[in-house]
C-alpha cells in the first residue's frame, strides 16, 4: 500500500473493488485509478499499437493510459477513464487490449516490429494488392481497431435526457467557476454550475494552498453549501459540458448512477440540453509531458497529477511507499511537485530541470539537465540524467513530468474560432468569436495563479451579467497564492530511441519527423498520418507537444504551423445516452386507430404505415398463409360486406367564405363547383406539374368543406395548403384545421353494405335516389351519435365510409359486425384493401410516386384549363406532355405466373436495356376475383396497345413474365356496382 | 344518447391515473375542444363573456376556458363536456367564426401536483424544450415533445395540462408516466 495520511478521501469508509479478477480496497472519494495506486499498482493496461506497458497518466479526463472496462456482462464498458471513474463498493474493472496476463502481453512482440509500425504504416501497407483489401486487409484492420471490445448485447441500462434554461451556465467548478457562480447567483440569476467531477474545487483539491489561510477545500465547501441555498442556483457535480452549439445550447452528460454501487432501475446518465443566455467557460487547464526516450513506462506521469494524488486522494505514485520519486520539470510549477510530495513524506531524488536559471524552492536536489532514458519494464525503476554531456542511472520509483500547462480552451472554439498563441505562457489560448454569450475564464484564459482565476471568474460573471440587464456586485475574494510561474520553450529531450509524444495512439517524436520528410506537415496531415491526437483523448496531453515538435523540424514559429479546432465532444458521449433512453418499441412514437383494440382482438396482423399501426389483415382459425386471409377478405367485399378502419387517411377541416376558390387553387381539377352534399376525387399537383396526392373533398356547406388525403401524405398535404393559405395567398378568407384524429372512420364497402348501414342510421333515407354515388351527408346514428357519411369507394362496389367522433369508433366497428353477421360481414386490412384496388384500377402510393403525371394516371383532363392551380401550367410543358406512359393493367399469359411490381416492360423481342424500356409494374397482386395474378403499371401508349403481350422482367431475380394489356379496370369497368 | 360505449384515447374504458411521488396524472377525457378561427375583418369576439386570450396565453372562465394556437385561432375547452356537441355549442356563441370539433382529436393529461410547483417544474424538464421559469400560470404553448407535437397549458403553479394528438395518447402517456417515475 502506497496509501497516505490526509486528502480529501474518506479514510473510515474502506471501498472493495477488484482488478483484473484481484480485490483491493479503497476509500470513498477515491477514482479507480488512485485507489489502484494506493494499492501500489502501476501498471494499468497497454499501449494500442505497441502493447507497451502502461500507468495512469494523469489525473482527469485527459488520461490516455489508464482505459479499463468496467463491469461485466451486457453492462461491460470499455474504455473508461480510470482516472475519472468513482469508487463504489463492488466495482469490477479489467485493464484491456493485451492477450494473456497484463504483466506478460503475448501481443507485445509488436513492440519489436515497431519499425514496421511507423506513421503511415496502414496507407504503405495495406495499398496492394488491391484484392486484398475487402477479404483481408480490412478484417485484419477491424480486428486490431480499438482497445477494449463491446459486450455486443443490447445495453440494458436507463437513459434519459432533459432540458435547462439559464442566464448563466458556467463550466467548471475550480476557482473561476465557483467564484463566477457565486456572484451570478447573489445577484439572482438564474444559473447552472456543472463541473465533469464528483467532488467541487477542480484544480484547489489538488493542491496544497491555502485560501484566507485555510485549506482550499473549507472555501470550497462554503461556496457551495451558499450556493446549494440559493433557489435561482443549479449546482450539477459529475455533469460533463461537452458541447456548445448554436443559440446558447451545451450538451451536458450527467452521471447520475454510475458511481452507485446499486442503481438497479436507476436512470445511469442523463443528455442534457442546456439553453444558456451566457456561458462562462472555466474549464482549468491540462498539463503537457515532456517526451523524452522510453517516457512512457508505468510510474511516469504528470507532475500536477502526482500532486494531486498525494494532497486529494493520499496516494503516492510508487510502488513501494519507500520507493523515491524524481521530478523532470521546465517549469517552476513541476517544482512544487517535489515540495508538496515532501510534505507528504515522500521521499524526492531530485528535480531535474534544463532551464541554467532554474531555482530551488525546498529542501530538494535540483539538477539542472535533462530525463533521456528510463528503465524498468513494468514501471519505471531507474531514470537516465543527463548533465552537462554527462549521464548517470537514478533509482527512482516514480517520475513527474511537467512540461506546462494549456489551457482546455475546447469549448471556446466550438464555433471554428481559432486558438491564438500566447508566447509568454507558451500555450494557446481562446481567441476571437467565440460562441455568442461565451466568456473564458481562469486558467482555461490562461490565468495560471489562484488568485487570477478567482479575479478572472468574477469579471466574467460581471460581464456576463452586464450584458443581460442583470446588476451583479463584486464579492469578497479569498486571500490565495499569485505566484507567477516561469518556464521554457522546452519542448522534447532529442534522443536516438523513441520518444512518446502521444501515449494513446503510440505516435512518438521519430514518428513526427517521418511525416515531416514524408511532406506530411499541416497539421490536418499530421494527425491523419500519425493518428495523433485522435481515439478517446483526443491529445489533450499530446496535441501541442507534437506542433512543437513539428514546428522545430520545419523552422517555423508553432502558431505558423498550426493548431487545432476542437470539435465536441469535449469527452467521449456514449451513443445510449446520446439516444435519450428511448429504445425497442417506445425508439419513436406509433399511432393507433380508435378501433385497434377491436382489431388486436380479432386476430388482425399490422403493419406500420408511417407511424400508424393498421391492421394488414385478420386471420381466422384455419389459415395457415396470409394470402388464404386475403383472398377471403376480399370475396367476402365483392360478394357481401366489408368493414376496413380507414381512420388514417389524412382529414382537413376547410372553411371560410374562399374556401371554394382556396380549394380550386389546389386541387388542379374544379372543386368550387362541387355541390352541398356532394364529394368529388381529387387529385394535388406539386409545383413542377407532378401528381404528388390523391383523395375525396366533401362539401358539407356552402363554406365547409372535408378533404381528405392518403395516410402517408396527411401531413405533407396540410403543410403545404397551410403555406398556400399563409404565404400564396393571404387574401382569401380561408381557415384549415386537421381533423386526421377527431373521427374514427371506417369504409362499409360491398353489395350489402346499404342494408348494413341502414340498421345502424337514425332515420335516414339511404336509397340510390335520396343518397346516390358521391353524396355526403352529416346525420346520426346508433341513437343519436353524430356522424358523416360519405358514398365513395375504394373497392369498386356500393361502399361508404362513416365518421364518428373517435371515441366510439372501436364500439361502432363492433356494432357494424353484430349487425353485419347475418350479411357476412368481415374486416378486411390494408392488404385486401390494396388488392381490390388493383382491382378496380385506382391509383395509389406505388402510382402517385412522385415521378408520374395526371396524364400518365389517364386523369389528364381532370387538369382544369378553367382555373388555375398548383401546378396546372408546368403540368402542360412539353416534357411532360409528350410522356406516352399510359396506366394500363396487365394479366399474365400464363394465369400460374406471377408479376412482380417493379418489373420493368419490354416489347417481345427487344433487348433489356434502358433504351428499350417501356415502362414499369407499379402495383402486382394475386387477384381472387379474376384467379390469377394482375397489375397496373406504365406502359409507352398503353391506352392503345390493349390485347398486346409484352415482357414484365425482373431482372434482380432473372425472372420474365409475358403479360397481356389489359384495361386497369379488372372489376365493374363501368362502375354499375358503385351506382347501383 | 348513443347506446354506443365510448374508450379513451388510450383505449380503455375508463381514464387512465396514477399518483407518482408528488404529482398526479389525470386522463382528462371529458374536456371538450373546438377550434374557433375568426374570419378575415372580423372582430374577435367574446366567447361565453370571456375575451379570448392573447399570443401564447390560457384564459380561463367558468366551465370553459381558451387558448392561443394561431394568428386569430383559439382552441375552446369545455370542462366536462366531452359528451356534447361542444362544437355546435361554440358555433351558436360565435355564429360568425369558423369553428371546428376538436374533442376526439386529441388526448390532455391533467398534471397535480401535491407539494408546490417544483414536481412540476422536474417533470417539465425532462420533457420539453421549454423555459419552465417562463411558463407561469395562464401559459399555453405549443412545443415537441418526444417527438411529437403537444400543448402546455399552466393551469395554476400546481397543475399542467398536456394535450396531445389522440392517436399517440399511448407514446405521450408512456413518455409522461416514465418521466415521473423517473423523478421519485
Amino acid at each position: 500500500m502506497t496509501r497516505l495520511s490526509g486528502g480529501l478521501i474518506d479514510h473510515s469508509a474502506p471501498v472493495q473493488f477488484s482488478f483484473n479478477g484481484r480485490p483491493y480496497t479503497g476509500c470513498k472519494g477515491d477514482t479507480l485509478a488512485s485507489a489502484l495506486l494506493a494499492n501500489g499498482v502501476q501498471l494499468v493496461g497497454r499501449s494500442f499499437k505497441y502493447h507497451r506497458p502502461r500507468g495512469v497518466l494523469s489525473a482527469g479526463s485527459e488520461e490516455p493510459n489508464a482505459l479499463v472496462t468496467l463491469h461485466d456482462g451486457a453492462r461491460k464498458e470499455p474504455n473508461t477513464r480510470a482516472t475519472v471513474t468513482e469508487l463504489y463498493d463492488g466495482l469490477v474493472a479489467r485493464s484491456q487490449n493485451h492477450v494473456g496476463p497484463l504483466n506478460r502481453d503475448f501481443m507485445a512482440v509488436n513492440d519489436l516490429l515497431a519499425p514496421f509500425f511507423a506513421a503511415g504504416f496502414y496507407y504503405k501497407t495495406f495499398m496492394w494488392p488491391r484484392a486484398f483489401w475487402e477479404k483481408l486487409y480490412e478484417p485484419l484492420i477491424r480486428q486490431a481497431a480499438g482497445l477494449g471490445r463491446l459486450s455486443l448485447e443490447p445495453d440494458p441500462d436507463a437513459y434519459d435526457k432533459g432540458f435547462l434554461h439559464c442566464d448563466l451556465l458556467v463550466v467548471g467548478g475550480g476557482a473561476a467557476g465557483l467564484v463566477a457562480a457565486l456572484v451570478a447567483g447573489r445577484a439572482g440569476a438564474q444559473v447552472i454550475l456543472a463541473d465533469e467531477d464528483f467532488q467541487w474545487g477542480g484544480r484547489l483539491l489538488a493542491e496544497s494552498h491555502h485560501l484566507d489561510e485555510a485549506p482550499a477545500a473549507e472555501w470550497v465547501g462554503k461556496v457551495i453549501a451558499e450556493l446549494s441555498g440559493l433557489g435561482n442556483v443549479r449546482i450539477m457535480p459529475r455533469t460533463t459540458v461537452f458541447g456548445a452549439y448554436d443559440h446558447g445550447i451545451h450538451g451536458a452528460v450527467e452521471r447520475v448512477s454510475d458511481h452507485l454501487p446499486n442503481a438497479k432501475g436507476m436512470v445511469r446518465q442523463t443528455l442534457w440540453r442546456i439553453t444558456a443566455k451566457r456561458t462562462v467557460l472555466a474549464a482549468g487547464a491540462t498539463e503537457r509531458h515532456i517526451p523524452f526516450e522510453n517516457n512512457d513506462r508505468p510510474g511516469i506521469m504528470l507532475a500536477g497529477a502526482m500532486r494531486a494524488y498525494a494532497n486529494r486522494w493520499a496516494a503516492a505514485p510508487t510502488r513501494s511507499q519507500s520507493d523515491p520519486v524524481a521530478v523532470f520539470a521546465n517549469n517552476d510549477d513541476g517544482h512544487r511537485t517535489a515540495l508538496d510530495l515532501l510534505a507528504k513524506g515522500i521521499p524526492v531524488s531530485a528535480v531535474i530541470d534544463p532551464r541554467t536559471d532554474a531555482k530551488r524552492l525546498g529542501d530538494y536536489e535540483l539538477i539542472t539537465g535533462v530525463v533521456d532514458g528510463t528503465k524498468g519494464r513494468l514501471g519505471v525503476t531507474a531514470i537516465r540524467v543527463t548533465q552537462n554531456g554527462s549521464s548517470h542511472w537514478m533509482p527512482c520509483g516514480a517520475l513527474g513530468v511537467a512540461g506546462g500547462w494549456n489551457p482546455n480552451v475546447h469549448l471556446s472554439s466550438h464555433h471554428k474560432s481559432r486558438p491564438i498563441w500566447d508566447a509568454n505562457l507558451l500555450a494557446f489560448v481562446p481567441g476571437k468569436d467565440l460562441p455568442a454569450g461565451m466568456v473564458v475564464a481562469g486558467a482555461a484564459v490562461g490565468q495560471m495563479t489562484t488568485a487570477k482565476a478567482l479575479r478572472s471568474g468574477m469579471d466574467a460573471a460581471l460581464d456576463s451579467l452586464a450584458g443581460l440587464g442583470i446588476t451583479a456586485k463584486p464579492i469578497d475574494l479569498p486571500r490565495a497564492e499569485d505566484t507567477a510561474v516561469t518556464q521554457s520553450a522546452f519542448w522534447h529531450v532529442a534522443g536516438k530511441g523513441r520518444a512518446w509524444v502521444d501515449f494513446q495512439n503510440d505516435v512518438t517524436v521519430k514518428d513526427i519527423a517521418l511525416a515531416h520528410k514524408e511532406n506530411m506537415r499541416p497539421v490536418e496531415h499530421l494527425k491523419r498520418w500519425t493518428t495523433l491526437g485522435m481515439a478517446t483523448d483526443q491529445g489533450k496531453t499530446s496535441n501541442i507537444s507534437a506542433l512543437a515538435v513539428m514546428a522545430e523540424l520545419t523552422g517555423k514559429t508553432l502558431p505558423e504551423t498550426g493548431t487545432t479546432v476542437f470539435r465536441p465532444p469535449y469527452t467521449g458521449v456514449s451513443l445510449s445516452v446520446l439516444g435519450g433512453g428511448d429504445t425497442g418499441s417506445h425508439f419513436r412514437p406509433t399511432r393507433f386507430t380508435p378501433a385497434h383494440s377491436w382489431s388486436a382482438q380479432n386476430g388482425a396482423t399490422f403493419i406500420e404505415v408511417g407511424a400508424w399501426l393498421r391492421a394488414q389483415y385478420f386471420v381466422r382459425p384455419g389459415e395457415s398463409h396470409w394470402r388464404q386471409s386475403v383472398d377471403r377478405e376480399v370475396l367476402a367485399v365483392r360478394g357481401n360486406v366489408g368493414l376496413c378502419d380507414v381512420t388514417t387517411l389524412g382529414k382537413i377541416d376547410v372553411q371560410g367564405v374562399d374556401a371554394a376558390e382556396f380549394l380550386n387553387r389546389v386541387y388542379c381539377n374544379m372543386m368550387g363547383s362541387l355541390a352541398v352534399g356532394r364529394v368529388r376525387y381529387g387529385l394535388m399537383l406539386r409545383e413542377d406539374g407532378h401528381a404528388y396526392d390523391d383523395g375525396t373533398c366533401a362539401r358539407l356547406a356552402e363554406t365547409h368543406f372535408v378533404v381528405t388525403t392518403t395516410t402517408a401524405n396527411a401531413a405533407l398535404v396540410y403543410r403545404n395548403m397551410e403555406f398556400a393559405r399563409q404565404c400564396l395567398w393571404p387574401e382569401l378568407d380561408v381557415h384549415l384545421i386537421s381533423t386526421t384524429d377527431a373521427w374514427a372512420q371506417i369504409a362499409v364497402a360491398g353489395p350489402k353494405s346499404r342494408e348494413l348501414l341502414s340498421r345502424i342510421v337514425d332515420d335516414f333515407d339511404l336509397s340510390n335516389e335520396a343518397f346516390p354515388f358521391m353524396a355526403c351527408a352529416e346525420l346520426t346514428v346508433c341513437k343519436g351519435l353524430r356522424a358523416r357519411l360519405f358514398r365513395i369507394s375504394f373497392s369498386g362496389e356500393l361502399a361508404y365510409e362513416i365518421a364518428v367522433p373517435a371515441r366510439f369508433g372501436n364500439a361502432l366497428m363492433e356494432r357494424l359486425m353484430q349487425r353485419g353477421v347475418d350479411l357476412g360481414v368481415t374486416a378486411y386490412g390494408t392488404e385486401a384493401l390494396g388488392v381490390m384496388r388493383i382491382e378496380k384500377g385506382h391509383a395509389a402510393g406505388a402510382e402517385l410516386n412522385g415521378q408520374t403525371t395526371a396524364q400518365m394516371l389517364s386523369l389528364g383532363r381532370m387538369v382544369s384549363q378553367k382555373k388555375d392551380s398548383i401546378g396546372a401550367v408546368m403540368s402542360r410543358r412539353e416534357g411532360l406532355e409528350l410522356d406516352k406512359r399510359r396506366l394500363v393493367g396487365f394479366r399474365p399469359s400464363n394465369p400460374a405466373e406471377v408479376i412482380a411490381p417493379g418489373s420493368h416492360l419490354f416489347a417481345a423481342g427487344t433487348e433489356r436495356t434502358m433504351q428499350s424500356d417501356q415502362g414499369w409494374i407499379t402495383s402486382a397482386a394475386y387477384s381472387p376475383h379474376v384467379g390469377s395474378s394482375i397489375g397496373l403499371g406504365f406502359l409507352e401508349e398503353g391506352d392503345v396497345r390493349l390485347g398486346e403481350v409484352v415482357i414484365a422482367a425482373n431482372p434482380l431475380e432473372g425472372r420474365e413474365v409475358r403479360v397481356e394489356v389489359v384495361s386497369p379496370h379488372f372489376v365493374d369497368p363501368d362502375g354499375d356496382r358503385l351506382r347501383d | 344518447m348513443t347506446d354506443l360505449a365510448a374508450i379513451t384515447a388510450l383505449g380503455e374504458s375508463a381514464p387512465f391515473r396514477a399518483e407518482i411521488g408528488a404529482l398526479t396524472l389525470i386522463e382528462n377525457s371529458n374536456l371538450a375542444l373546438a377550434s374557433l378561427s375568426v374570419p378575415r375583418g372580423q372582430n374577435v369576439p367574446m366567447i361565453f363573456e370571456m375575451t379570448l386570450p392573447e399570443v401564447g396565453q390560457w384564459q380561463a372562465g367558468a366551465d370553459i376556458s381558451a387558448f392561443w394556437t394561431a394568428p386569430n385561432q383559439w382552441i375552446i375547452e369545455g370542462h366536462n363536456r366531452a359528451n356534447e356537441d361542444f362544437a355546435e355549442l361554440v358555433k351558436r356563441a360565435a355564429p360568425d367564426c369558423c369553428v371546428t370539433e376538436q374533442t376526439d382529436g386529441w388526448v390532455a393529461f391533467d398534471i397535480f401536483s401535491n407539494d408546490g410547483s417544483k414536481p412540476i417544474a422536474d417533470l417539465l424538464e425532462k420533457l420539453v424544450n421549454i423555459d419552465v421559469n417562463a411558463l407561469k400560470t395562464g401559459t399555453a404553448v405549443r412545443t415537441g415533445l418526444h417527438h411529437m407535437s403537444v400543448y402546455l397549458i399552466r393551469r395554476r403553479d400546481e397543475q399542467i395540462t398536456i394535450v396531445g394528438m389522440r392517436s399517440l395518447a399511448g407514446a405521450l402517456c408512456h413518455a409522461l408516466e416514465t418521466a415521473a417515475m423517473r423523478l421519485r
